[in-house]
């Protein structure tokens, strides 16, 4: 009997699932105690964003079965309203972020309109026409966006509450912090929606939107409930991004490349599923990394398997991090292809195999 | 009191009539059959009556209000629930949620609604399938499943597309119960079904479909008198 994983989980959190989150919460709140490198912390705000980004889209992509990829358009309307506000009309960013809230969801809500029309594959294809067009705004738009030049933040004015300064910015933890929150949030909203009404609606649209339709769901509503939700968390993605990084422009913050990652990062780690994108963003980040910064290489290295200057070695060694794209492409093609389900789905199967055997 | 009134209405694809004038009415309670030949239309009008096609012309009325132009998630809120012929499982989802979405048409509730959908699946006897996935299923009950799922949305009428199509002698049995079990339950039926001996045994009265027009009305002893009837089904020679 094969049973889906989002129907188990529906069924209640296991008293083991639910110990292993508080303790990997736990872990995550103390870590910045403990680890105090920069780089460590670098990584740690890339894993939050990736997992950020990746439950967003699951909304829409996962749950309600409508493949964007075009997730930079909302990502980039986040990114650019809190710098813009920041730094021409010095609006501090936790003000800012929630601007970019609003015009993320008129931005989504336009899309949809245009967007919703089509279904499957030109639905897609829309998508990305709509990020593309978006993009290319973002280069023509002088006046607003800088254009090709981007905007640039100096600084991060403090956050105050009532004249006390909470933070200044100046290290990575309170990046850290905030970065774990909205990951946290992200993963409560899709709890929420896939323990109520919506995910299950959701879900009847992706199975079948005629069947949905017959059921007494209306397509148009729900549809646009799912983009709303998934835009809004996708925007605050972009603003944390931008805040963090201080720097804007079309070519980070709005292209297809970033689109296509959003996706990876639930095709990866299990679609429609609750910690699907967690797995996913923990699987790439650290890939992605190990394979730019040539640290696959030095393992090899040092565990003695090439000699550094052997012939492998020098070719590794010239040529692995600049073959890390190519290499990453790959890996991702061979998860797609060996497990349909994403790399949480194939583990899922494994347990139960196992546990199925003792039994 | 006629709860679902179809007049003139007629659908047409380019210059292809799938049906043109056809017009009847289904009194409350009842069990209206559909029959006509493969291709007679009687598809393409529960699409028109259930909102999937505007009628190219003529009315839909459904417990005194009209219903052209009313998108399918409306005429299902309405009271107006259908099935489809070639089936729809929402093959992900167990069969115990695919029957709750027809369910949470009425209530926010997922805990009533799982009340409810637990009542119909236990009405369509898939009880020991509750947590199968829907796309597991064999196509009796799969057939099934669609019955329960659109009973579950507490329809005051429901439009069942060929339930019995392709199932086994004893399968077709277990339905025909069913469709008595839900008249009981005062629920208006209108029924196409190609089982003759089905159609004739549960249907009050049963409209002829041909070519897109209505062919003939009457009780099943009246109809199968009808020559016009006897020809479309076996030809004229007959």
């Amino acid at each position: 009997m094969r049973v889906t994983l989002s129907a188990t989980a529906r069924r209640g959190a296991s008293p083991l699932g639910l110990g292993l989150f508080a303790a990997a919460v736990v872990v995550l709140l103390l870590f910045p105690q403990f680890v105090k490198s920069p780089y460590a912390l670098h990584m740690m705000v890339l894993f939050f964003l990736s997992v950020i980004m990746g439950e967003s889209w699951n909304i829409l992509g996962g749950y309600a079965g409508q493949y964007s990829v075009g997730h930079s358009a909302y990502f980039g309307v986040g990114a650019y309203t809190t710098m813009i506000l920041m730094t021409a009309k010095g609006i501090p960013p936790w003000f800012g972020v929630w601007v970019g809230v609003v015009v993320v969801v008129g931005v989504a809500l336009i899309i949809g309109s245009i967007c919703f029309r089509l279904r499957g594959p030109y639905f897609v294809l829309a998508s990305i026409a709509v990020a593309e067009i978006m993009r290319l705004s973002a280069f023509n738009l002088k006046e607003l966006t800088n254009g090709a030049e981007g905007i640039l933040a100096v600084s991060v004015p403090p956050l105050t509450i009532g004249g006390t300064v909470i933070t200044d910015f100046l290290s990575k933890v309170p990046f850290y912090y905030f970065g774990l929150g909205l990951a946290l949030l992200t993963i409560a909203v899709t709890w929420v929606v896939e323990h109520s009404k919506l995910g299950y609606f959701f879900q009847a649209i992706r199975e079948d939107q005629d069947a949905a339709h017959s059921l007494g769901i209306s397509l148009t509503l729900y549809k646009n409930i799912a983009l709303v939700i998934s835009a809004i968390l996708t925007s605050l993605a972009g603003s944390y991004y931008a805040v963090y990084v201080g720097f804007v422009d079309p070519n980070t913050v709005l292209p297809l490349d970033l689109s296509v990652q959003i996706v990876l990062i639930s095709i990866i780690g299990g679609i429609g599923t609750l910690f699907g994108p967690v797995v996913g963003a923990l699987v790439l980040v650290p890939l992605s990394e190990a394979l730019r910064s040539n640290l696959i290489t030095q393992a090899f290295f040092s565990m003695g398997l090439v000699s550094q200057d052997s012939k492998v070695g020098i070719f590794l060694q010239e040529n692995l991090a600049h073959a890390h794209v190519l290499i990453y492409g790959i890996l991702v093609v061979i998860v797609i292809l060996f497990m349909p389900e994403g790399v949480l789905g194939f583990v899922t199967r494994l347990v139960q195999k196992i546990t199925r055997r003792d039994a | 009191m006629a709860i679902l009134e179809v007049k003139n209405v007629s659908k047409f694809f380019g210059g292809l009539a799938a049906n043109s004038d056809v017009s009847f009415s289904v009194e409350q309670g009842m069990i209206m059959g559909l029959i006509g030949p493969n291709g007679a239309g009687k598809t393409t009008l529960f699409n028109c009556i259930t909102g999937y096609y505007p009628p190219s012309r003529g009315e839909v009325t459904f417990d005194g209000r009209r219903m052209n132009g009313l998108q399918p998630d409306k005429v299902c809120k309405l009271g107006m629930a259908r099935t489809w012929q070639k089936v729809r499982p929402l093959a992900k989802m167990s069969v115990l949620d695919n029957v709750m979405v027809g369910a949470l048409c009425r209530t926010n509730s997922l805990k009533v609604a799982r009340d409810v959908a637990m009542e119909q699946v236990k009405v369509v006897r898939l009880e020991h399938k509750l947590n199968f996935l829907a796309g597991g299923l064999p196509i009796g009950e799969r057939k099934k499943l669609e019955v329960a799922r659109v009973l579950a949305t507490r329809p005051k009428l429901v439009l069942l597309d060929e339930i019995m199509g392709g199932l086994n002698p004893a399968e077709s049995e277990e339905l025909i119960q069913l469709i008595f079990d839900i008249k009981k339950d005062g629920i208006t039926q209108v029924v196409i079904e190609h089982d003759m001996k089905a159609i004739m045994r549960i249907s009050e009265r049963i409209v002829v479909i041909n070519s897109g027009e209505k062919l003939a009305e009457g009780t099943p002893a009246e109809i199968v008198a009808t020559p016009e009837v006897v020809a479309a089904y076996l030809g004229s020679e007959h």
